[in-house]
């Protein structure tokens, strides 16, 4: 394993960062989609880093049967990290740190972990969007007109020119619960990756509201704008949507929003 | 060409026994593995699989998914430094005298368009080739706070905002050079353990050969620590809730110093802080400039990149400085531009 060590931790990293985003589309749950061609690229060099280590080890393999100097080897590579006991560093083996990586390459490879759900945006205060009050450009055309959450929400809390106003709309995103029987359709958006989504949400109303679909599954609504309290205050929040049509769907391939 | 005979036989004997011994050492292991796994792994693993360690994996392995491209940015770059580049170019690029070498090299920062992950490595192979470590640690600083893209994102999230990118700018800058001329004047050789070549690299010191065994030993050692990172960064996502900070928008010293805490904790890329930062609302402007400030400077991911590349006695001395100049000096940007 010490020879062979950095190319099996090259490949592993490679394939599992090739597996998510060329062979599928499940970076989706952890990074923004612009990121893919960056991850493909490294994906595949690695894989090449990998093979080179590996034809490296085998050559030195032959090397070392002549020798025989296996022993020694071992011990150069300690000299390197000054004793410092989480790095030692071996010629071939790779430092030792390394091995931690086999953690989220086994997890992406085997279980890819699903994209951030109802548990994350109940832990986060939902944002409001940081501009203030203001008149946005117009909507386009469309009858229904499909808009993220985030949009729905920024123009129904910030919107002085009323663009939602007379609209059938449609969003998609998952349901979450509020007290005394209110839902909402919720989605987080990410920026970079996973870890600093934010949330939107918009409350659905309506007699086809009614018997709120579960927790964590996937809705498509159409609907119209209902306005709500003073714009750019706290009476406006959270924006409200009365419902026409809502239709259970599969979770999309994105399942975060777009900035 | 007996005794060579002989040996051939006794070294193959030796093989064939170590091979065995392997096999059924190993072989026993797995069988018991297997076993435990498969019996208690269902029961264990559906009581263990709640929506917060379910989170907790996503968060993990999104901070090192999105790690792996710019880390191995930097590493590309620091191989290229280490095995193409020689050293009297940057003796002749950088002044000699230390306190003017650091402004420049923290101003050269605008040219590696990556996040902090990158900027590591490449820090260290500039100090293995000459450059003095005043201006590295300048460079390592200012590099990922200042780039074009980490400028272009801030102005994007915070729109109609300007002096807030200015701000960024001269702030970050600042807390750069500073650290330099600190280094420069109280800094220690000793607590900084420079990693040498391994030894693959040491026998053929330049060229396509010492790029590639580089590379590969930067990118894994390097790629450890991101992980060891990342693992802090999802813990504190999961455990602390961003609704906690409502608590503290009151006092504006609070707010700002508690920003500046959760910059480091939450490790958010340099390149999505900036909206991160503009999402936090009720903060004002000047804890969210810290916030923007300490984020690509000090965090938990950078700490365990630093700790493995330079040692820990100089990543806990230096970040904990940095934190320090890092919100002095987004105070005084701030109360002097926002």
């Amino acid at each position: 394993m010490r020879r062979y060590g950095s190319a099996v931790l090259l490949l592993l990293v490679g394939g599992a960062v090739l597996r998510i985003s060329l062979f599928s589309e499940l970076y989706l749950r952890y990074v923004q989609a612009a990121l893919r061609p960056y991850l493909i690229v490294s994906g595949a060099l690695l894989i090449l880093l990998g093979l080179a280590a590996a034809v490296r080890g085998m050559r030195h393999r032959q090397h070392e049967e002549h020798d025989d100097h296996e022993e020694e080897e071992g011990e150069e590579g300690e000299g390197d990290e000054h004793g410092h006991s989480h790095s030692h560093s071996h010629a071939h083996g790779g430092p030792r740190i390394a091995w931690l990586l086999t953690l989220p390459a086994l997890a992406l490879l085997l279980f890819p972990p699903p994209a951030l759900g109802s548990y994350s945006a109940s832990r986060e205060e939902a944002q409001r969007a940081a501009q203030g009050v203001g008149s946005f450009s117009a909507l386009p055309a469309g009858s229904p007109l499909d808009i993220s959450v985030a949009q729905y929400s920024s123009r129904a809390i910030y919107d002085t020119g009323h663009s939602l106003k007379g609209r059938t709309l449609r969003m998609t995103g998952f349901v979450t619960h509020g007290s005394n029987g209110t839902w909402y359709v919720t989605r987080l958006l990410v920026t970079c990756c996973a870890a600093d989504a934010t949330i939107s949400k918009v409350e659905i109303r309506g007699d086809e509201a009614d018997g709120a679909p579960q927790t964590d599954s996937w809705v498509t609504v159409t609907g119209t704008w209902v306005p709500k309290g003073k714009l750019g205050t706290d009476g406006a929040w959270p924006p409200v949507l009365k419902a026409a049509q809502v239709k259970q769907v599969k979770e999309p391939a994105d399942p975060y929003d777009k900035r | 060409m007996r005794v060579q005979n002989e040996r051939t036989v006794v070294d193959g004997l030796r093989l064939a026994v170590r091979a065995m011994v392997y096999a059924v050492l190993g072989g026993a292991a797995l069988i018991a593995i297997a076993t435990v796994v498969s019996v208690l792994g269902p029961m264990v693993a559906i009581d263990l699989y709640t929506p917060a360690v379910a989170a907790w994996w996503t968060v993990f392995t999104a901070v090192a998914v999105q790690g792996v491209p710019f880390l191995l940015l930097g590493t590309v770059v620091s191989a290229a430094i280490g095995a193409f580049v020689p050293e009297r170019v940057f003796t002749k690029l950088l002044p000699r005298n230390q306190a003017l070498a650091v402004p420049i090299a923290g101003a050269a920062g605008v040219v590696l368009p990556g996040c902090e992950c990158a900027s590591v490595p490449v820090a260290s192979s500039l100090m293995r080739r000459g450059v003095a470590p005043a201006a590295a640690l300048a460079f390592l600083l200012s590099a990922p706070a200042i780039n074009p893209v980490v400028l272009v994102a801030t102005s994007i999230a915070f729109p109609g905002q300007p002096k807030m990118v200015l701000g960024r700018l001269i702030a970050s800058l600042a807390t750069a050079v500073v650290m330099g001329w600190l280094w420069a004047r109280f800094g220690r050789e000793e607590w900084l353990r420079l990693p040498k070549r391994t030894q693959a690299a040491a026998s053929s010191p330049t060229g396509v050969k010492a790029f590639v065994a580089g590379l590969q030993h930067d990118f894994l050692h390097a790629g450890g620590f991101l992980v060891l990172g990342a693992a802090a960064a999802a813990t504190f996502n999961i455990a602390v809730p961003r609704s906690i900070l409502d608590i503290f928008t009151g006092s504006s010293w609070l707010s700002l110093l508690l920003l500046a805490f959760l910059a480091v904790v939450l490790c958010v890329c340099s390149e999505a802080d900036a909206f991160v930062a503009a999402s936090l609302s009720g903060f004002s402007p000047a804890a969210k400039l810290a916030f923007m400030v300490v984020g690509p400077m000090v965090d938990l991911k950078l700490i365990a990149l630093q700790a493995g590349t330079f040692g820990r006695a100089f990543a806990f001395r230096f970040s904990s400085t940095t934190w320090l100049v890092a919100v002095t000096s987004s105070t005084l940007v701030g109360w002097w531009l926002l």
